[in-house]
């Protein structure tokens, strides 16, 4: 990795030169509306105004040489997954319901890339409110820069779509529920890179699963993904499950590696190919040996499945057109009524699926056998990734069990097998354990990403290790 | 004939009562009572997309303070549950509130008679905002939200149902809310309100929603005995079910049928972390516990000699304890307060149905009188005359309304002469005294007191009589 492609560089640059972050702007405002000509769906929402607010903004702090100027992100422009509120900029987590919510607070994220000189680019496109794997969930699907037929992976699709197929210097804000970023970085060859449950504030993200919901990075290489985690890393009195930790980009010693073999076993004969030839390159840096993780293998996606839609579907209820978002017509209407037309009308089928599966297993009578017994499932799966990393520094895996699919193909899955294809990614999020998502190789040009997992609170570890992959 | 089953009650109750905390209770926005509608909300307890809930700690201390008034187990651990249900009046359509592991369980509360009422938990939760029916209630095609009550922390007290009389669970709230003003836990100027519920022969229960005030929960309870008797007594089986209380036509009327607790679909609140609470945190809430009304009786009866019931009639009433204390710390006789508050000043309030916080009454002012009392310068019909008059809400003090109106007890009267002109004007009781009607000496002793309303030693005046008649 050159020195040159890295964010660090164009921030020293643009320190010297204001013109630096002119050019670039410029450049990555034409790219979008190239993006939009193109219909490869990529934004969300983008208002040029509100950036060139931020623009001129930024020339002061140039001239003035205030703290955005000395700040990480100095000139950055930055996309922000459309489920993270940004002020005044619609944001409405990819769902028809949130339409025309715009919301009167920052993220704490958002607050924290400003404070570092960035410039809140746009929105980018999500399956809604995070409900899938290949980002069709939503009314702007995003399209594979690799090839326009096949997904860019989901729920953060555009995300990393976006960051595939700019030029410019640029990072993407994502975040993971059950690989929500993992996996669109796999399939658009980036990094993407998922902290532990709690290093990120979530104030400010429109909900998936609170216990499982994390604001990650997606970039072009572990040098910048790192560089953004630690600007939004770090204790947040605004939500009560941030951590009082922070993360430093910095380098770990790392000698034994687990390959997760029954992970690597469900996966499709070409992705195996790539991933252990890319494993026989990295025999030369470290100590690596099988592992099983049966439990994972076994309980990590129904359990998921159960305590995501349980969440998820109590997140949902407060949207019934009252307040923000999409309004009918009340006159004359119970409220009952007019909450189920709403909700009718405006929630896709998966989110009415999910909202259906979580009220019934949190349902009396059901209860104790799905969403309790998911609960103490999920701290059995924990425990079982413990025991492993008394032994293993990492461990590694295919991210997605399939190179991107294509639009066509997904049409035709199952709900039960697309819940399937979350095999790999999910027991990680489920755990909260810190995970990123790096590029092993591609398979007909397409990219296959390969995964690595560390212990609660060692993101150094997957800095490091990416840091030797893209070596 | 035949001879009708004497009918069993159980009553048991949930009581919601406001923590009286500064700021709400998952956010910061301010509990003052306010006239402006949604003028004290925020993002959170309007239940925006992205906005997360904080736990207020003084919310918790108050809590605990209440579990252990109420001799509860506190829990070290606990948490915060989702109990999810669609209604305008919620802003996220799920209420933050205990589930599983409460703040606090299993304690109980002893009743004057010396009955144990027995507490199942109490938790903490935020209060949904309030719908403003424009011109009342079923009065307009349309309903108003104001959030300034959304996010408010209350506390939900639980009994066993452990009563046995709709007045019985009124002396229970009586207990209760003075133990509640003691611990100074609570909001100012708010009424508690009760879930009643109630079965009778051990048949199914009712619920009563939302009745609010204490004479209102023995009027509920009252009417809804009365109503399932009659039901049984008419050979119908009284289904579980819940229903509405009409304070002003003293009626219940069904609500809904049969609802059980678990249709909420509760989960933990995945926005907010389990609290927990050290050993050193639970010692030092014990510690900062004030005296309670048990202990203040005790006290009483040790410290000043007074008789159990005068006790616990100070004790009871925590305004009327907190008056004592005042005075008494400003060196005022507690015999004589004592005597003041419990007989004078109460009989006053209940004679005008007033409660203390309809009237204001200040220790200082009441310490004079006690002080004019004990110096024997007042007649106890003028000490009388004087509280009715403060009670009233007259500016003017006990004292100065005696001053003013010329009723304390004068040393330069000429009572002589005063006693003169009372045996020549009444001559028949001079004679039937002389007779050895010892009546007529109180008769003529009590006009002398008239003529000179009350402001002579009643003491003296009888002496003098009694030696101008021998």
């Amino acid at each position: 990795m050159k020195r040159e492609e890295t964010i660090s560089f164009f921030v020293e640059e643009a320190r010297k030169d204001f013109s630096v972050v002119d050019k670039n702007l410029a450049a990555v405002i034409q790219e979008i509306k190239t993006i939009d000509s193109k219909k490869l769906n990529y934004v969300e929402e983008f208002d040029v105004k509100d950036v060139l607010r931020q623009f001129e903004e930024l020339k002061k702090s140039f001239a003035a040489k205030d703290s955005k100027y000395y700040g990480k992100l100095f000139g950055v422009p930055i996309t922000v997954k459309d489920a993270i509120c940004v002020k005044g900029i619609e944001s409405k987590a990819g769902s028809k319901i949130l339409k025309g919510y715009k919301p009167l607070f920052d993220a704490t994220v958002i607050e924290r890339v400003r404070a570092e000189g960035a410039i809140i680019l746009a929105k980018t496109t999500q399956d809604e409110f995070g409900f899938g794997t290949f980002a069709t969930h939503t009314e702007k699907v995003p399209k594979n820069p690799f090839d326009n037929s096949r997904s860019c992976g989901g729920s953060s699709g555009g995300a990393a779509g976006f960051t595939a197929y700019t030029t410019n210097y640029h990072l993407a804000i994502g975040e993971s529920t059950g690989g929500s970023i993992a996996c669109p970085a796999s399939f658009c060859g980036c990094v993407g890179l998922t902290p532990t449950y709690g290093l990120v504030s979530r104030f400010g993200l429109i909900d998936y699963a609170n216990s499982l919901d994390k604001i990650g990075a997606i970039a072009k290489n572990a040098e910048d993904a790192a560089l953004l985690l630690e600007v939004i890393a770090g204790y947040d009195e605004k939500d009560s499950t941030s951590l009082n930790q922070g993360f430093t980009k910095e380098e770990a010693t790392l000698k034994r590696i687990g390959v997760v073999k029954d992970f690597v076993d469900g996966c499709d004969s070409e992705v195996k190919k790539i991933f252990y030839s890319k494993i026989n390159e990295l025999k030369k840096f470290y100590e690596i040996e099988e592992v099983s993780l049966p439990l994972n293998v076994k309980y990590a996606l129904s359990a998921y499945y159960v305590i995501a839609t349980c969440e998820a579907s109590t997140n949902l209820a407060k949207l019934s057109g009252l307040r923000y978002g999409v309004q009918g017509s009340v006159e004359g209407k119970h409220f009952d009524d007019y909450f189920s037309e709403i909700r009718s009308q405006e929630f896709s089928e998966e989110a009415k699926r999910r909202i259906i599966l979580g009220t019934f297993a949190r349902m009396s009578g059901y209860r104790d056998a799905y969403y309790l017994k998911a609960m103490r499932v999920r701290t059995k799966l924990i425990n079982e990734f413990n025991e492993a990393f008394k032994r293993y520094d990492l461990l590694l895996f295919p991210t997605m069990p399939v190179v991107a699919p294509k639009f066509e193909d997904i049409e035709k899955l199952s709900p039960m097998q697309n819940f399937a294809m979350d095999l790999c990614t999910v027991p990680a999020n489920l755990a909260g354990l810190p995970h990123i998502s790096v590029n092993s190789g591609f398979s007909n040009s397409l990219p296959v990403g390969l995964m690595a997992i560390a212990p609660h609170l060692q993101e150094k570890r997957l800095y490091s290790f990416a840091k030797v992959m893209q070596e | 004939m035949t001879e009708e089953k004497p009918t069993s009650v159980m009553i048991g109750l949930e009581i919601h009562a406001y923590l009286g905390t500064e700021s709400k209770l998952f956010c910061s926005c301010s509990t003052a009572p306010t006239t402006v509608p949604n003028s004290q909300t925020c993002m959170t307890c309007l239940g925006h997309p992205g906005a997360k809930p904080v736990l207020n700690e003084k919310a918790v201390e108050l809590g605990v303070k209440v579990g252990l008034a109420l001799n509860c187990t506190i829990n070290e651990d606990f948490f915060f549950s989702r109990k999810t249900y669609f209604y305008p009046d919620m802003s996220m359509n799920y209420q933050i509130t205990q589930y599983e592991v409460p703040v606090a369980q299993n304690g109980f509360v002893i009743l004057p008679s010396g009955k144990k009422v027995r507490i199942r938990r109490a938790h903490i939760e935020w209060d949904p905002a309030a719908l403003v029916h424009p011109n009342g209630m079923g009065k307009s095609n349309y309903v108003l939200i104001d959030y300034n009550r959304s996010g408010l922390p209350l506390v939900e007290i639980v009994t066993e149902p452990d009563l046995e009389s709709p007045t019985q669970a009124r002396e229970f709230m009586n207990v209760l809310e003075n133990i509640l003003a003691y611990l100074k836990v609570l909001r100012p100027d708010t009424t508690m309100k009760a879930d009643c519920n109630i079965s009778i022969n051990g048949g199914n229960r009712t619920e009563i929603k939302n009745v609010s005030g204490f004479a209102a929960v023995e009027k509920a309870l009252t009417y809804e005995f009365a109503r399932q008797k009659q039901e049984v007594k008419n050979g119908k089986v009284i289904e579980q079910h819940t229903r509405a209380f009409n304070a002003e036509t003293g009626i219940t009327t069904e609500l809904r049928k049969k609802e059980t607790e678990d249709d909420y679909g509760y989960i933990f609140d995945p926005d907010l972390v389990k609290v927990s609470l050290d050993k050193d945190y639970l010692e030092r809430a014990k510690a900062s516990l004030p005296e309670m009304p048990e202990q203040k009786a005790q006290r009483l009866m040790k410290q000043f000699g007074f008789t159990e019931y005068d006790a616990r009639v100070l004790s009871g009433e925590y305004h009327l304890a907190k008056l004592f204390d005042k005075m008494v710390e400003n060196k005022a006789s507690a015999e004589i307060s004592s005597r003041l508050l419990t007989r004078e000043l109460l009989s006053v309030l209940n004679h005008d149905s007033l409660s203390f916080n309809d009237v204001l009454v200040k220790p200082a002012e009441l310490v004079e009188l006690v002080n004019l009392i004990e110096a024997r310068k007042v007649s106890d019909k003028n000490v009388k005359q004087s509280m009715i008059n403060y009670i009233s809400g007259d500016k003017f003090s006990p004292k100065e309304f005696l001053e003013k109106n010329n009723l304390l007890i004068s040393e330069t009267i000429d009572v002589d002469s005063i006693i003169d002109k009372v045996v020549r004007e009444n001559a028949k009781a001079v004679v039937d005294y002389k007779a050895g009607n010892l009546k007529s000496l109180n008769f003529l002793s009590g006009v002398v007191m008239r003529e000179t309303k009350g402001t002579v030693n009643p003491q003296k005046v009888l002496e003098i009589l009694t030696k101008k008649l021998s």
